[in-house]
């Protein structure tokens, strides 16, 4: 069936067809998506894109002719302003914390979970993944108990062994390692599942033949395994790089960005200039900001040579 | 029979949007404890005068928010309970109905029926936008039982004492053990000890005051609480905490005294309240809500009618009574309910020294600048001189412009 599609012919009488008769069928198929793409994302981001040249905010609301256009003094505020900063070191602190632990460990229950002697294979990858559809908010109110100086299951477990009690949210030290190891744990689940999918990927022949040769594990995985999975450790490194960036929900639901800001994020800030001080255009320039971090991040990714064959 | 049951459906369905055409509803939004019970009122109202009420409740700390996307995208509702602090930068928007005319002629609301610093609240540019519903002051909550173990049998009467009464309860029960509560991100609490000692955030003339001795003294002494470890820290919440004697001391309005009653009884009798600690006054925050008409609101005629029903002496009267809020309208306070009652007593009398924060639009971000630095100081390891410096930074550039 695939094939017979795919088949040059049936490409050129279909293409003959639309030209010669009714293109706007196709517009009747992708016509909603497309509709609701441009609604509400390539909408906004124009929209976006002109707001952070303009000073536009709570007062404009009412009547728009009192928002100016005033080109790139946002962007020099921004550039000026030490919570912004703090954001983008909290930011970056929390991806380079992140990122090699959930690679880390999707990649480790990805081979637990496909080895043949594991049992339960199903339980556990249910288990592993639960954390990731459940919503954040649900996430937070529980862990928030959990992590309750005086109530909380965790001071209570570390009590046994005679430690001392923590104020895990309200302390500097301690908030921004509650955030990053809840965004592990949500991340681990999905990662994980596609380590899983590159791993039957690779064909077990390479590894019957590299046994005969006389390789040992650790050569197997590095000279077969890691080769192998090159595609989706790219793809897996993108996808974080470009969520963790945008860290938003965990610190908005545990901490606000408190204690003393040490859990602020880019996003987060954003946010609060954007939908508490209503500064649209200084939060707009914000977002522009960011892209362009994460435009850069994923660009020295995709130029790695560790993703290259 | 199944045809008949369709009948009689589609009869009701059509009789019910007719009744409904007949009667005129007004959307009212409210927020909090008052959203609850705010029904008990609507009934009243509809019963006196035909007219439906729908309130929709928002949480406090969703409103802000919602009131302004709801201005935006003109979705709003008739009227809505507004806190004082949020009068200036919607009136400054343009988003509520000028009162003028309605006040004029109106023979239930009138401007000197109303405490002055209430009226205050809802007068900007020399235009009224609103009408004060209830006030709300901020009083000092204690145990009186635990207190009386260290040896205060009345409340802490000056700042030292207050300071004193909490260390030695420190001292008792264990540090981190028990403590005060406060907040620095939340003006309501921290201004009142700056007022206290004779001094404020800006003054009049939007002059910045923060590099004054007063206001410096008074974040010192308020930041001394959390260096020595004399702050409640890590409870459930206040009501709990009250009952353990986490948090035996703390600053809060007048909703709290029923709150407190129905969530922790065991208590009862092992409390009370006590006007503020006297360091050169005993000035507290004086709040509240007061009611606004949309501009873009359809039904203005009868939402004010909402407004004088709400307004009128007996209704104040029995809103007291439902939640504890104190009446904006002076004359309802000789009524034997209030006068005699000991709690509404301490409230009568804190109002007498109470202020508000500045009515400005910019209001918003200095408080968001004021709690950074404060907790700065508090929590961070800030000097008190570096914080009024910075802060005295943010404050120019949110006034300049």
């Amino acid at each position: 069936m695939g094939l017979e599609l795919s088949s040059p012919y049936l490409i050129l009488r279909g293409y003959l067809y639309i030209m010669k008769n009714k293109i706007w069928e196709i517009f009747l198929f992708i016509g909603p998506s497309l509709l609701l793409l441009l609604v509400f994302t390539v909408l906004p981001v124009i929209t976006s894109l002109f707001l952070s040249i303009t000073d536009f905010n709570a007062y404009s609301f009412l009547d728009w002719s009192k928002t100016k256009i005033i080109w790139f003094q946002n962007f020099i505020d921004v550039l000026h302003d030490d919570l912004f900063w703090k954001a983008v070191l909290n930011t970056f602190y929390a991806f380079i914390l992140a990122y090699p632990l959930t690679i880390f460990f999707s990649l480790l229950f990805a081979f637990l979970l496909n080895r043949e002697e594991t049992y339960f294979k199903n339980f556990f990858r249910l288990l592993i993944y639960l954390p990731s559809v459940t919503s954040t908010i649900a996430i937070a109110v529980v862990w928030s108990w959990i992590l309750n100086p005086k109530y909380g299951l965790l001071n209570w477990f570390l009590g046994l062994f005679g430690l001392p009690p923590q104020e895990w949210l309200s302390d500097t030290r301690w908030a921004m390692f509650v955030v990053v190891s809840l965004v592990v744990w949500k991340a681990i689940g999905p990662n994980m599942l596609l380590f899983i999918a590159g791993l039957q990927g690779i064909p077990e022949e390479l590894y019957e033949s590299a046994e005969i040769d006389g390789a040992n594990r650790w050569q197997q995985f590095w000279y077969i395994t890691l080769p192998g999975l090159r595609p989706v450790l790219l793809f897996v490194s993108v996808m974080l790089g470009i969520g963790y960036l945008q860290l938003f929900e965990e610190p908005y639901m545990l901490t606000g960005g408190g204690p003393l800001n040490s859990t602020l994020s880019i996003v987060l800030y954003l946010y609060q200039k954007g939908f508490r001080a209503f500064e649209f255009g200084y939060a707009s320039s914000v977002a522009l900001i960011l892209f362009v971090m994460i435009f850069g991040l994923t660009y020295i990714q995709m130029k790695m040579r560790v993703f290259q064959d | 029979m199944r045809r008949n049951l369709l009948i009689i459906m589609i009869l009701l369905i059509i009789l019910s949007s007719f009744s409904l055409s007949q009667v005129k509803t007004i959307k009212i939004w409210a927020m909090g404890e008052e959203a609850k019970n705010l029904n008990i009122m609507a009934e009243k109202f509809t019963k006196e005068t035909g007219i439906k009420v729908d309130v929709q409740p928002l949480p406090w700390t969703a409103a802000f928010s919602k009131i302004l996307t709801g201005v935006a995208g003109r979705q709003v509702p008739d009227l809505a309970m507004m806190g004082t602090t949020w009068m200036a930068p919607f009136s400054a928007m343009g988003a509520f109905e000028d009162l003028g005319s309605y006040i004029a002629k109106s023979k239930v609301v009138k401007p000197e029926n109303f405490f002055a610093g209430s009226w205050e609240t809802v007068v900007y540019n020399n235009k009224v936008y609103g009408v004060p519903w209830y006030v709300d002051v901020r009083v000092l909550y204690y145990r009186t039982d635990m207190l009386k173990e260290v040896g205060y049998n009345k409340a802490p009467d000056t700042w030292d004492e207050l300071y004193d009464a909490i260390k030695k309860l420190s001292q008792k029960y264990g540090v981190g053990k028990t403590g005060i509560g406060l907040s620095p991100t939340e003006a309501a609490n921290f201004m009142p000890f700056v007022w206290q000692n004779g001094g404020d955030i800006i003054d009049k003339n939007k002059n910045i005051l923060v590099k004054n001795p007063e206001f410096i003294e008074a974040l010192e002494f308020y930041s001394r609480f959390f260096k020595e470890n004399l702050v409640a820290k890590g409870g459930a919440n206040v009501f709990v905490d009250f009952e353990s004697g986490l948090l035996p001391m703390f600053f809060s309005g007048p909703w709290m005294v029923s709150m407190i009653k129905e969530q922790v009884p065991k208590i009862t009798g092992k409390w009370t309240v006590s006007i503020m600690p006297k360091k050169k006054t005993r000035t507290s925050f004086v709040g509240g809500s007061n009611w606004v008409i949309f501009k873009d609101s359809k039904n203005k005629k009868e939402a004010w009618s909402f407004i004088e029903f709400m307004t009128r002496s007996e209704n104040q009267l029995e809103w007291y009574k439902i939640l504890r809020s104190l009446p904006a309208l002076r004359e309802v306070w000789n009524r034997p309910e209030l006068s005699n009652d000991p709690i509404t007593r301490v409230f009568r009398e804190q109002l007498d020294d109470a202020k508000s924060t500045p009515i400005v639009p910019e209001w918003d971000k200095i408080e968001t600048a004021l709690g950074r630095r404060v907790e700065e100081v508090c929590l961070g390891n800030r000097d008190v001189k570096e914080g009024v410096e910075l802060l005295y930074k943010d404050l120019q550039k949110i006034l300049r412009k």
